[in-house]
């Protein structure tokens, strides 16, 4: 009993990353059309450029994470103007963002591989909260609340935002058809480019907590998060990030699980099966709802 | 690079534009799809352990590649094919990434687990290669004045209208993951007959990615399109190697970037060759007046879009 509650713990702590995550890439999915198979090294950059600023330059880890997501919010805007925009303004159709996204992602990962170096490293102890917390015997390690802290508040945060706000509102139009979005005074220009950049910082965010819950920065963090948070939009159901990020935190839970009491080693095959099983049943995800297109 | 090292670049690029005309397949009917490559790496493992074990014929190794591909791509497509875009290449993608872990965790009797597997190397010349190739090629060059390959170009620039001159689109996009299957089932065959060593990471999304912007590359919209985007991907970086080290694929990436902006279809873009040939290449007799209106003149395309 006491070894499930805790991998408990653990599954939904780790799935709150995967979550977290997820949230981003659906809002980039749902809302700009884009599949954006690099969304994985934004990741990887919010957690390479915040322990950089930590190692190299001994800023606190704080103020390095806050900087870390600003980066890689910032990559998400450099990679929509260089690569998505033109795409958007000559009408290339479904295919020619993902492709460009591949193109991004090689980039990226690439510069990543060679910023960081074949080895992984992991932040310096001291600067990074590690006592763990214990609970009616129950061990929580400083990084795991921090992440479920952090998945609450931006899921929240996120959907309030889309849903109550001007901006949300703006968002949604925009999504549907930038043209007549426009039309209606909205700019839609501006508005993409706040929710590549929110998408992006989120995906840092992610990466910066994935590493430290890991302890590990290295380049390929990003790929991990990419293939969990991609099931979870899926499987959840695009167009709405409460889908998205509960099942976030299932990927986790099922994850944890399966490792403790199926096999470690299928454990990524379960995960990945379980998504291609609901595509096969419920195309549109378990909280998707059907959507209607008009040609 | 020496002539050794080009040698063996060129036979990978061989066995690129196989998977490259694998994926150009099923693209050619609409569909994007990561699957040849798990398509590859099931009948190369098939491969590895039936030769290994029993002993087979290169011809009969060729045959079970192109049966075994061509029977997952119809599975895979009576599974997958009514799901949107989006899903659906992630859906292949998926495949790929359960791929690589079946592999390792299966009795290793069977993929050798994280060790990999030998596999014998007698396909792995260059008449086989060729030959398959060429094969290849002229089916597809077949394929594209047939009723399919016709069919196949409506489905593309827009299901319903092809719905509508009584084509049925999950019908061509079957057949067109069935012939994606047997390609992707050959090219693995061949990649690890290449190789003689195959593992886990031989057949993953790297294979997947680069092979898929060497159709771009090329031209998605021509089936001599992905045999040159193969080519190309897969000697530019070896080339690029010497002057730029680790940033050899950055170029790869930055390329694929613009030329999906700026060459949406291609290095192969037979109707752009077209527009070209009619603006220079005009016929003595018979051509326009002066100063009139070309009727070849490329007319403004007035495209419906559908709003989703």
């Amino acid at each position: 009993m006491q070894l499930l509650m805790q991998q408990l713990l653990n599954g939904i702590a780790l799935g709150s990353i995967y979550a977290l995550f997820a949230v981003g890439f659906s809002l980039i999915l749902a809302k700009m059309g884009i599949l954006n198979v690099a969304h994985g090294t934004f990741a990887t950059w919010g957690a390479l450029s915040s322990y950089w600023l930590v190692f190299e330059h001994g800023l606190s880890f704080w103020l390095a994470l806050v900087l870390g997501v600003v980066f890689a919010g910032a990559l998400g805007v450099a990679a929509d103007l260089i690569a998505f925009e033109p795409l958007r303004k000559r009408n290339a159709g479904t295919f020619a963002p993902i492709i460009a996204s591949i193109g991004i992602w090689i980039v990226l990962l690439t510069l990543a591989e060679a910023f960081s170096g074949p080895t992984a490293t992991s932040y310096p102890t001291e600067s990074v909260p590690t006592e763990p917390i214990r609970v009616a015997g129950l061990l929580l390690l400083p990084a795991q609340v921090i992440s479920v802290i952090a998945l609450v508040v931006i899921v929240t945060a996120v959907h309030l935002l889309l849903t109550r706000s001007r901006f949300g509102a703006a968002v949604r139009a925009v999504s549907v058809d930038p043209r007549s979005a426009t039309i209606v005074g909205v700019n839609a220009r501006s508005t993409l480019i706040a929710v590549a950049f929110l998408a992006a910082a989120i995906a840092g965010l992610a990466g910066i907590l994935a590493a430290l819950s890991d302890n590990n920065v290295s380049f390929g963090i990003g790929e991990a998060l990419l293939l969990k948070g991609f099931a979870a939009v899926v499987v959840g159901g695009y167009g709405d990030i409460r889908g998205a990020a509960l099942l976030g935190v299932a990927i986790g839970v099922l994850e944890v699980m399966s490792a403790q009491y199926i096999s470690s080693g299928f454990r990524d095959a379960i995960t990945f099966g379980v998504l291609l099983v609901v595509l096969v049943l419920r195309p549109q995800g378990i909280f998707g709802e059907r959507q209607l297109v008009r040609a | 690079m020496s002539t050794t090292a080009w040698m063996i670049t060129l036979q990978f690029a061989g066995v690129n534009a196989l998977f490259a005309l694998a994926i150009y397949a099923s693209l050619w009917t609409g569909v994007l799809s990561l699957a040849p490559v798990f398509f590859g790496a099931v009948s190369a493992f098939t491969f590895g352990y039936v030769a290994g074990t029993l002993g087979l014929s290169p011809f009969l190794g060729l045959l079970l590649g192109a049966v075994l591909g061509a029977g997952l791509g119809a599975l895979t497509a009576g599974l997958l094919i009514r799901l949107d875009s989006h899903y659906l290449a992630m859906a292949t993608i998926a495949m790929v990434l359960i791929g690589r872990v079946l592999i390792l965790n299966l009795p290793a009797e069977y993929t050798g687990g994280a060790t990999g597997t030998l596999v014998p190397g007698d396909l792995g010349t260059w008449a086989w290669l060729i030959g398959t190739l060429v094969v290849a090629a002229y089916v597809m060059a077949r394929l594209a004045g047939s009723r399919f390959g016709l069919a196949a170009d409506a489905v593309r620039e827009d299901p319903a209208v092809a719905e509508t001159l009584a084509i049925s689109p999950r019908r061509i996009q079957f057949i067109g993951m069935i012939i994606s299957g047997a390609l992707g089932g050959v090219a693995g065959i061949l990649q690890s007959s290449f190789l003689q060593y195959i593992g886990p990471d031989t057949f993953y999304t790297h294979l997947g990615f680069v092979t898929l912007a060497a159709v771009v590359l090329g031209g998605a919209f021509h089936w001599l399109g992905p045999i040159v985007g193969a080519i190309v991907f897969t000697i530019l970086p070896e080339l690029l190697r010497e002057p730029m080290g680790e940033y050899d694929r950055v170029v790869t990436g930055v390329l694929l970037v613009l030329i999906i902006i700026y060459m949406p279809r291609g290095l192969v873009d037979v109707r752009r060759l077209r527009l070209v040939r009619s603006r220079w290449w005009r016929p003595k007799g018979g051509g326009p007046e002066p100063g009139g209106p070309d009727p070849r003149d490329p007319q403004p395309v007035v495209r419906a879009e559908v709003v989703s």
